[in-house]
């Protein structure tokens, strides 16, 4: 009985694209019909048309449900539990990372940076190598060579709160496990920064304070070597050749015709250098810095970098191009200790070396440092800390997640284990164990390979 | 029309038939509807899939690399076809998921031989007189670095795989930053494992094929100190007095009387403890390991152990409790090259410790070990890696992260700095610059202590 107002509902649902005449027929019938109908039969058609709303209403429920979701409406135990701990989770999340200090309600409040003021890193040193020397002399035991090596300390850094997804965090974690594998083989302390030492010289800028302070406190190393989070050690085996710069305080990877010629912003890497501890390198600081005190003086510089420099597109100063720039306009102050280094990669740009590790794992052979057996991949455009990179998301982890196993490959070759592919995590059996393991690790532990090199060189 | 072909009645029964139909066809739509909402169609996915991938196609519309990749994961599983869709040439990383990506091509051919009993390895019985003879050989690489000075090697690790916590990672790396901040001070080498080497023993035991393999692989160290990836180390000038462990082979945070007396499973704790290199390390981890294998050895072992040990709980075999058991019932064979450490905090249960740190800051200072500024602080049962703790997840996160700073204030101070507040992650100065920084000597005291000290050949 209820099925005759059934029908000319769904009609006028349907043939929605032909209103009015449809529906005033439509309409026109259906109060010709209800006209003619005794009382039972209107009430009876009411139900009817209240039940098919209820039904459908309880249909479109039922869709939304399935599709985003009613809360905790009748989800299980278990759900609401699991709900619970995301949320916590993400709240206690959301207070790590707005760094909101419950304490120090009296303290009193930042003072403005005052931008007539130049900023320093610190009170001008201008005795640094003589006073050095006398440290030195005073304290043998803490000699700036060991064992025929100059000594270096690796520095690199994150920021202090977790990354804006946890994927960041994740290949943070490999990068310095990566980095701890390379430096443990080959006798280099590390020091890993998570704190703003300067709150003016925040972001790509925090290595200029932090390099100065390491240089000062550690008066016995010869070398500081910054190197980028997102960097990986691509060649276990190769060692800096040191001896090639004793003329020069600084080491970075770049290339004379790029700079000098066409002045281009890219024409050297900061994301893998080597600076002397010495006089030399306090003034390069204090003559890099000024571009980078955050606010209208970085602004400012960023448009004459971006003015100067070839290619480089409009944005603050970044300290790539600062050093550029200070380069090419004051050359004959400091280039002549400079060197710019590209017969192997100190650093090496990630896209056009990540896709050739199988081809390299057939034709040559770890220690090399160049184009063949890269030295140091580096991720720049990746940033995986951050929620958005300059490239598809997918490609950066999976050439992320490749060079990790081929530089965990050589590690793991003094175990007997080696990953099963580049991509997973799961790793296989290379060697049957024996019960004599040290002839293996004769002939395959590093340490000794670099070593016997230094001894033969020497 | 179709009343003028067969008559009234005929019609009208057709069009009762048809709205049943109707209504029929209608409610089995709305159950696939729902069904399809409620537990997913496989490869035809769920409504949330779709609005998944809806909005992904109106925010990227290139496609063009998809198709490669696609062949590539579809290599393995057909689930992963619809993940991957939304993966494609995104580059947000909040819409990835790593999980579909890290997957390997070679598949695991290995198989393991149920009847024949685990092993860590073949029997070695000659390691004391190998590893004699090859220090030997080696003089630049002596297991003593100093007079009182063994060399020793750091081992920790965590899962090669993503946190299932998303913030899990985070407090990883701090935990890596911590202990690489000890290690330099105190001239201790690091291994940072992330990878499993025996598929037996995963979980807790893992340690022991790893402590097993690094120990033939570095004859050169003498200690091996396994730390678990939940301590921090909070006293950045605690040095381990080795001298009192000359005659030990095994030192492990406990108490005499809880383990053998009382058979306690906490009576010790082997989230941090230190190896010598040798023989009896070896012999140990072969009569430790049997009740690791994953599966019924390992339940059964569970049984066994919370029968004979005291207050615990019905779970799996784990290590700690089968190191107390292997002591208490073998105590002759082992018991007198363990010493069991309890003058300082080798391992802290954090609980007790934690609300002290502002206490401590106030009334003592770095260098102690023990109750007063405890040397390592161990997040027992907080797993922040994993999904669900034995605790509140907040109260351990915020108190992981007061540890990291309390530790972290002490290597900052010597730098000059200062956090602002165990809770916070800004830094203050505490001393200001110096044109003489070589006159700050106590300060370059501390980076250069005389345990670092490189052995001054005399000529």
């Amino acid at each position: 009985m209820g099925q005759d107002s059934f029908t000319p509902q769904k009609r006028s649902s349907t043939g929605g694209g032909l209103p009015t005449t449809n529906n005033a027929a439509a309409g026109g019938g259906r109060s010709r019909v209800l006209a003619g109908m005794p009382r039972g039969r209107q009430i009876h058609k009411t139900f009817n048309n209240i039940k098919i709303t209820i039904l459908c209403g309880f249909v479109t429920i039922l869709v939304l449900r399935g599709t985003i979701g009613v809360g905790n409406l009748g989800s299980s135990e278990a759900d609401a539990v699991n709900q619970n701990l995301i949320e916590e989770t993400s709240r206690i999340l959301a207070e790590i990372r707005s760094d909101s200090d419950p304490t120090d309600p009296d303290e009193p409040p930042e003072t403005e940076i005052n931008p007539n003021t130049t900023y320093t890193l610190g009170p001008k040193i201008s005795d640094w190598d003589q006073q050095r020397k006398v440290w030195l002399s005073e304290n043998p035991e803490f000699p700036n060579f060991v064992n025929g090596k100059a000594r270096i300390l690796l520095v690199t850094g994150s920021p202090p709160n977790p990354c804006d997804n946890a994927i960041g965090d994740h290949y943070l974690l490999k990068a310095i496990k990566n980095k701890i594998d390379y430096c443990r083989l080959h006798g280099v302390e590390i020091v890993y920064n998570m704190a703003h030492l300067d709150k003016e010289l925040a972001g790509y800028w925090a290595k200029l304070p932090l390099i100065r302070r390491l240089m000062l406190s550690h008066p016995e190393v010869e070398w500081i070597w910054w190197m980028d989070s997102d960097a990986f050690f691509t060649d276990m085996v190769f060692e800096i050749p040191l001896s090639k710069y004793d003329k020069y305080n600084l080491v970075v990877h770049g290339y004379p015709d790029l700079m000098f010629e066409q002045k281009s912003w890219i024409a050297l890497n900061t994301g893998s250098f080597l600076f002397r501890n010495c006089q030399w390198s306090l003034d390069l600081l204090d003559a890099w810095a000024p571009m980078g005190p955050k606010g209208s003086i970085r602004e400012e510089a960023g448009k004459v970098l971006t003015a100067n420099l070839k290619g480089r597109p409009a944005f603050e100063a970044d300290d790539q191009s600062a050093l550029i720039y200070l380069l090419l306009s004051q050359k004959e102050m400091w280039m002549d200790k400079v060197f710019l280094e590209n017969q192997y990669y100190l650093h090496g740009y990630w896209a056009g070396l990540v896709d050739r590790y199988e081809e390299m794992m057939e034709k040559y052979h770890p220690g090399l440092g160049d184009e063949r057996w890269p030295f140091v991949t580096h991720f720049v455009g990746c940033k995986p800390c951050g929620s958005y990179g300059d490239y598809p998301v997918e490609r950066c982890l999976r050439s992320m997640q490749r060079a990790f196993n081929f530089a965990d490959n050589q590690v793991l070759k003094l175990y007997g284990f080696r990953h099963r592919g580049l991509l997973g995590p799961n790793i296989k059996r290379i060697r049957n164990e024996t019960v004599t393991p040290l002839e293996i690790v004769d002939e395959l532990d590093i340490r000794r390979s670099t070593h016997e090199k230094t001894e033969t060189r020497s | 029309m179709i009343g003028k072909c067969l008559g009234a009645q005929r019609c009208r029964k057709i069009h009762r038939t048809l709205r049943r139909c109707k209504v029929t066809v209608f409610c089995f739509v709305l159950t696939v509807v729902v069904l399809r909402g409620t537990i997913g169609a496989g490869k035809f996915g769920t409504p949330e899939q779709d609005f998944v991938e809806i909005r992904d196609h109106f925010y990227f519309r290139r496609r063009a690399g998809t198709h490669r990749v696609l062949e590539e994961v579809q290599t393995t599983s057909s689930d992963n076809e619809v993940a991957s869709d939304t993966n494609a040439e995104t580059n947000n990383y909040n819409d990835f998921e790593l999980n579909k990506v890290l997957v390997d091509e070679e598949s695991d051919d290995s198989k393991l031989d149920p009847d024949k009993p685990y092993s860590l390895g073949p029997k070695i019985s000659d390691w004391d007189k190998q590893r004699s003879e090859w220090l030997k050989e080696n003089p630049d690489y002596p297991n003593f670095i100093g007079p009182n000075k063994p060399r020793v090697l750091l081992v920790t690790g965590s899962s090669p795989k993503p946190c299932e916590n998303p913030v899990g990672d985070h407090y990883l790396l701090k935990s890596t930053k911590n202990k690489i901040d000890y290690c330099r001070l105190h001239g201790i080498e690091i291994f940072y494992n992330m990878a499993l080497l025996d598929a037996e023993m995963a979980g807790f035991w893992a340690k022991l094929p790893l402590i097993r393999t690094v120990l033939l692989s570095h004859p050169d160290v003498e200690f091996l100190w396994w730390m678990d990836s939940d301590a921090m180390f909070t006293d950045m000038a605690f040095e381990i007095p080795w001298e009192r462990y000359k005659d030990s082979n095994l030192v492990m945070h406990g108490w005499n009387e809880r383990v053998y007396d009382q058979k306690n499973w906490i009576g010790l704790n082997t989230g941090s403890f230190l190896l010598r290199n040798g023989q009896w390390a070896l012999d140990l981890l072969d009569a430790w390991a049997p009740m690791g294998p994953k599966g019924k050895i390992r339940d059964e072992a569970g049984k066994v152990l919370t029968r004979e040990l005291k207050n615990r709980p019905v779970f799996e075999a784990d290590d700690q409790s089968a190191m107390v058991y292997l002591l208490a019932t073998q105590r002759e064979q082992w018991g007198d090259k363990v010493y069991l450490e309890h003058a300082y905090y080798l391992h802290g249960y954090w609980g007790l410790l934690v609300d002290r740190y502002e206490v401590m800051i106030e009334t003592y200072h770095p260098g102690l070990g023990d109750h007063r500024w405890p040397l390592v602080t161990h997040f027992v049962g907080c797993k922040p890696c994993g999904k669900l703790g034995n605790y509140p997840v907040e109260r351990c996160l915020k108190q992981m992260d007061r540890a990291f700073n309390f530790g972290d204030n002490q290597i900052l101070q010597i730098y000059g700095f200062t956090q602002k507040s165990l809770a916070s992650r800004r830094v203050k100065k505490v001393r200001n610059g110096s044109r003489n920084p070589i006159e700050v000597k106590d300060v370059l005291r501390s980076l250069h202590p005389a345990f670092k000290a490189v052995k001054v050949s005399s000529s």
